[in-house]
């Protein structure tokens, strides 16, 4: 009996306490003190608890069964619907309107006592009831049926026929384990529902409106409840206050009187906590930052200053018309003689809250600076001034009157032709600027080249839907006599088998002079204007681009056997430019966006180049045949090591227009290249033979002096031969020389 | 003592010495002011304006500026030297001409002959009249000089053309008739650049764009040394040429230039100088046709050579080059360096110098500019006085400076002539 009052007392008290007392000590010290007197109360407490446990214990009992019962009943449906899945397992209410309320309410189907509706028909072999299935793990069925006949388990395969069913079925997925036949099940659609809802977090009743209107029963207009349900008189303990409750008031209020329970009393106990310093780990989080400490008083904000930090009348009015914000001091030196009379500080308030303001606002992190000098990272070149020579100056200039578009130098590097748009060769000396000759041609001057063998000596102009030979004055008899022989031989060679478009005509000896040509190419009809003239370095190859007719307007010609053929049946896209590599029998197309390398002899593709250019515009190759420079009309000049990679190796970006031309220069490290904004760009190249070490590319001299007329720049630029001289045509007619 | 006031000591080459006294020299001078004191400390009856170097350089502006430029303390006495200086060149006449002119001479008794690139050489008198003109080549004629002879009333003229010869010819003022062609020479495979003859006449050399340097005497031959070409060149220069002259064939042929010899000249009878764009500067033994000496210069395509004045270095040379300077090298140095450099803004294309002045030099460029140059005064790079031939960008392509101070420009805009202002040096010495 001791031990039954106690339990309740136990459970009581720290109730009680545990509003006003947290301190699980207490608790402890109010047991021993309570033992005596307490008998009387503890025994009616355990009664009144007694009976509301029996009654919850046994009501939520029922619910289970309840609820075991209707879930049963779902569960055979669910089978039910497995065999017909056409059919429901919940049966649809239906809304109907009451005939008794008037409200609407929901009808289920009857259920009909056929064989069908009977649950124990169906095919559910396995009758062994609610048990642990794991009780069947090590025997070899599964339970029992009706007839307690052994059910046995079905075949599971491992997890590879697991896996090939899930592979193999399509509704392997939706299917889930079912305990009793120990075999996967498909999920219905219901069930599927149903984990569609709680997924959801909705309700799983598909049915269920949790929304419906209320039905109102007993409010409202009309439904008030006049009558008592119960015709009980009110019992009386709704009345008079209860006698439990006195005594358990009086019970507190008797402690209190005694002593025993202190109202008052302080929470902590009056033990030192000890808090282990050092056994916490350390927090990775860095120290907080200390604030910054206020700026130290200055000279000028003593009480008494010397003289030169007064601020004069003039200073005084300019400070105070200044705002706040843009003053240098926010205050103004004042003397004064003596510390005593130096008054209040009247801006205190205001300053220490500007000073907690900005302790706060301002935000205490340790930024991680780069401390990198930017001059460091760039890359380490060396200066121009040790690249000597390069052409930095403009030496002279030559006038033409149309479009200076095209500029070549004979292979010794004496004599420059420039042609212009309106037809006009000029013949020139180099470093003297003197028009020697003037060749004039029908139409714009599309090419011009001059041959790059030394024992001859002609140039070939390009002009719409021609190409003619000329021959410069003033040679010497067997060099003379050597070109005419190899442009007009006596003995004409033999015509090719494949008769070709391309028409090769010299005009009779009588009529030979110095202002016509020796040797006029005529290009196939609507062929339009050569656009560039490429030769072979052995002067007996040259090819030409036209900017019209098929086949991509290429041509290729030979001299010696006077004959032209097209190199490429077809050809993608729209050539632009055709060079010879220097060394080896690889040809270089570029079209618009591609660079192709051909193999002549092999005929065949060797490599595309992408330069990653919208519209490529020049290029050039490196006299040693390795490197390749493309330019285009965005701006964009790339470098190709061809044995490294088919994507530039480095790309400029240096000109503010359209790139025109490029050119290397054939025995200095140096090249150039010409654009739209009037400027010319000279750049340091040196190649090394060691393949382990890249190219090096020094920017060197912006050559300005072309002016930009109509949009156009310096159409074309071209090296000396053997000097680092540079000759440059621009759209303004001028050509220049440019020297180091 | 003012503070501002600077110790010299004057020295001088001119025939006005000062006595050799310190002066204090206010800082503020200038050299209007220390002209002013030189006049009256020698008490010159004519004021003669001087120009002052200290230690080689030009005083432009005040004392106090040179000073700071040049980080030269208050205490340090200067040593200045003072010359005479140039009056400004004026204009005299202006010759245009329907060509360019390449090369001019003033050598001739009041008159001026010019060589231009439609092959044609002109003389024109002192009152700008054309008075003689003949074409000579059929080419441009890049030079030529007078090859001093005994012929009483015409005058023996060799040229150099782009048509790859060079021609003697016998050149009479008065009558067209006595012109007549003596003999072309024939060696060169290019176009020719530069020709010059020796002080005797005896010798001519010609320089050409193949690297060779060809070494001729002036004696015409009876016969051609050198064989006609065949057929088709023939026709077109009977064309050209009524009389046709002898084809004779050099002395000698110097070769040791890899590239275009720009200019060669004579030193004296035994030697000679030529420059290249091969940057190097090449002296001569002619009597044995081997080349001396060489001086390599570093990416210097010379353009043209001229002997440096004698007084002021006897075996130099200057020569100017496509870097836009004209340097001065020295075959008796042992090191190669350039001893002086004078800066342009363009390319020099010509240079001569001073017949009397010992120290001057007259230099010619693309930008039109001429520039007499003081060879004392080395460290500024700074002419002593400069004109403008032309108005506009018009090249100058030779000049040539006849004692008594007339200067013939030659170039894009034709033949200007100026009087050049000299010290009286040359009356006194």
């Amino acid at each position: 009996m001791a031990a039954k009052r106690k339990q309740p007392s136990r459970d009581e008290d720290p109730r009680t306490e545990a509003t006003t007392f947290r301190a699980p000590v207490e608790t402890l010290e109010m047991l021993s003190d309570d033992e005596g007197p307490e008998e009387d109360a503890a025994s009616d407490d355990g009664q009144v608890d007694e009976f509301p446990e029996i009654d919850a214990a046994s009501d939520s009992e029922a619910e289970d069964e309840v609820d075991e019962e209707g879930s049963d009943e779902e569960d055979f449906e669910e089978e039910d619907s497995d065999d017909s899945l056409d059919r429901d397992i919940f049966p649809k209410p239906k809304t109907i309107i009451s005939d008794i309320t008037g409200q609407p309410k929901r009808v289920y189907p009857e259920i009909e006592p056929d064989y069908d509706s009977d649950s124990s028909t169906e095919d559910a072999p396995n009758r062994v009831g609610d048990v642990p299935m794991h009780w069947y793990d090590d025997l070899p069925h599964v339970g029992y049926d009706m007839d307690g006949k052994k059910v046995l388990r079905p075949a599971r395969g491992d997890e590879l026929d697991k896996f090939l069913q899930t592979v193999e079925d399509p509704s392997a997925w939706t299917s889930a384990f079912d305990k009793t036949a120990q075999m996967d099940r498909p999920l219905s659609a219901e069930e599927l529902d149903i984990i569609r809802r709680l997924y959801a977090n909705e309700v799983p009743d598909a049915g269920y409106d949790p929304y419906e209107p209320m039905t109102e029963f007993f409010t409202g207009k009309g439904k008030e409840e006049v009558m008592p349900l119960s015709a009980a008189p009110e019992p009386k303990r709704r009345w008079v206050p209860s006698k439990w409750e006195k005594q358990k008031v009086m019970k507190i209020v008797r402690a209190i009187r005694q002593g025993r329970i202190i109202p008052s009393k302080p929470k902590t106990a009056s033990k030192l906590e000890f808090y282990a310093i050092w056994s916490e780990p350390s927090t990775s989080h860095a120290p907080p930052l200390p604030a910054p400490k206020p700026r130290l008083p200055t000279n000028s904000e003593s009480y008494n200053p010397p003289e030169e930090y007064l601020p004069t009348e003039a200073e005084r009015a300019e400070w105070e018309a200044l705002d706040p914000e843009d003053r240098e001091h926010d205050y103004l030196p004042k003397k004064h003689s003596a510390l005593r009379l130096v008054p209040a500080y009247d801006r205190f308030i205001k300053e220490r809250f500007n000073r907690q303001l900005d302790l706060y606002l301002a935000p205490r992190i340790q930024r991680v600076k780069l401390n990198i000098d930017p001059s460091t990272l760039i890359p380490k070149l060396p200066s121009p001034q040790s690249l000597k020579p390069f052409p930095n100056y403009k030496s002279l200039k030559f006038t033409h009157s149309g479009r200076a578009r095209c500029i070549s130098i004979s292979p010794d590097g004496a004599w420059v032709i420039s042609g212009d748009e309106n037809g006009i060769v000029s013949l020139w000396e180099v470093n003297v600027g003197r028009e020697v000759k003037r060749w004039k041609f029908e139409g714009k001057i599309g090419a011009l080249e001059w041959c790059p063998r030394t024992d001859v000596s002609y140039f070939v102009v390009g002009i719409e839907e021609a190409l003619h030979f000329v021959i410069p004055p003033n040679l010497s008899s067997t060099v003379l006599l050597l070109t005419q022989s190899v442009l007009a031989p006596t003995t004409l060679p033999p015509a090719p088998e494949t008769p070709s478009p391309v028409k090769w005509v010299t005009p009779p000896t009588s009529s030979w002079s110095p202002d016509t040509a020796i040797l006029t190419v005529q290009l196939p009809q609507s062929s339009g204007l050569p656009k560039q003239i490429a030769w072979h370095r052995r002067g007996d190859y040259m090819a030409t681009v036209s900017s019209g007719g098929t086949q991509g307007g290429v041509w290729m010609h030979q001299i010696t056997r006077r004959h032209s053929q097209a190199p490429f049946k077809k050809i993608r896209g729209a050539v632009q430019l055709v060079l010879f590599h220097p060394l080896k029998p690889h040809f270089f197309v570029a079209t618009q966006q591609y660079v192709r390398i051909y193999n002549l002899s092999e005929q065949k593709l060797l490599k595309t180049l992408t330069p990653g250019i919208k519209w490529i515009s020049s290029m050039d190759v490196h006299p040693s045949g390795d490197h390749l420079i493309v330019g285009g009309y965005d701006r964009k000049l790339c470098w190709f090591d061809l044995e490294l990679s088919d994507k530039p190796y480095k790309i400029l970006r240096y000109h503010t227009r359209a790139i025109r031309s490029l050119a290397f220069h054939p025995t200095y490290p140096l090249f150039a290249s010409s654009s739209d904004d009037g400027a010319i760009q000279v750049f340091h190249s040196r190649v090394y033979n060691d393949l382990m070490t890249d190219p090096l590319i020094v920017p060197l001299k912006i050559l300005r002096g072309h002016t930009v007329k109509e949009g156009l720049g310096v159409l074309q630029v071209k090296w000396c031969a053997r000097q680092p001289w540079l000759v440059s045509g621009g759209a303004d007619g001028t050509v220049g020389l440019w020297c180091s | 003592m003012a503070p501002s006031s600077h110790p010299a000591v004057f020295t001088t080459q001119t025939p006005y010495p000062l006595p050799p006294q310190m002066f204090m020299i206010p800082t503020t001078w200038s050299r209007y002011q220390l002209s002013q004191l030189v006049n009256k400390a020698l008490s010159l009856a004519k004021p003669i304006p001087f120009d002052f170097l200290l230690r080689g350089d030009l005083l432009k502006s005040s004392l106090a500026d040179w000073c700071t430029q040049n980080a030269v303390g208050e205490e340090e006495t200067l040593e200045i030297e003072y010359i005479e200086s140039v009056l400004p060149p004026q204009q005299m006449s202006d010759l245009p001409h329907d060509d360019w002119v390449s090369s001019v001479s003033c050598q001739l008794e009041q008159r001026f002959l010019t060589a231009s690139y439609d092959g044609q050489l002109r003389t024109f008198d002192y009152s700008q009249n054309q008075t003689w003109s003949s074409s000579i080549h059929g080419a441009a004629i890049t030079s030529f000089c007078i090859v001093p002879s005994t012929l009483s009333d015409s005058h023996l003229i060799a040229t150099a053309s782009h048509d790859l010869t060079a021609q003697l010819t016998q050149v009479s003022l008065e009558s067209a008739e006595k012109t007549k062609p003596l003999a072309s020479l024939h060696l060169h495979t290019a176009p020719l650049s530069s020709v010059s003859s020796n002080s005797a006449g005896s010798q001519i050399l010609t320089a050409s764009w193949d690297g060779l340097v060809g070494l001729w005497d002036t004696l015409v031959p009876d016969v051609d040394e050198v064989p006609e070409p065949a057929a088709g060149d023939r026709k077109k220069r009977r064309k050209i040429e009524q009389v046709r002259p002898k084809r004779k064939a050099p002395l000698m042929v110097l070769k040791s230039h890899t590239a275009r010899v720009s200019g060669a000249t004579f030193n004296d009878e035994r030697t000679a100088y030529s420059c290249g764009f091969d940057s190097t500067v090449r002296s001569w033994d002619l009597e044995h046709g081997v080349c001396t000496a060489t001086i390599t210069s570093s990416e210097r395509p010379f353009l043209s050579l001229s002997l440096a004045p004698a007084a002021s270095a006897p075996s130099a040379l200057l020569a100017s080059s496509t870097d836009r300077t004209v340097s001065q090298y020295d075959f008796r140095e042992p090191h190669s360096l350039s001893s002086l450099t004078l800066t342009h803004p363009a390319t020099p294309s010509c240079i001569v110098r001073s017949p009397n002045h010992p120290h001057q030099i007259l230099s010619g460029a693309y930008d039109g500019a001429a520039r007499i140059w003081d060879l004392r005064s080395v460290k500024g790079a700074t002419p002593v006085a400069s004109f403008k031939a032309w108005d506009g960008e018009k090249k100058i392509l030779g000049v040539d400076w006849k004692t008594g101070g007339i200067v013939g420009v030659a170039g894009e805009g034709g033949l200007g002539v100026w009087k050049v202002g000299e010290g009286s040096s040359t009356t006194v010495a």
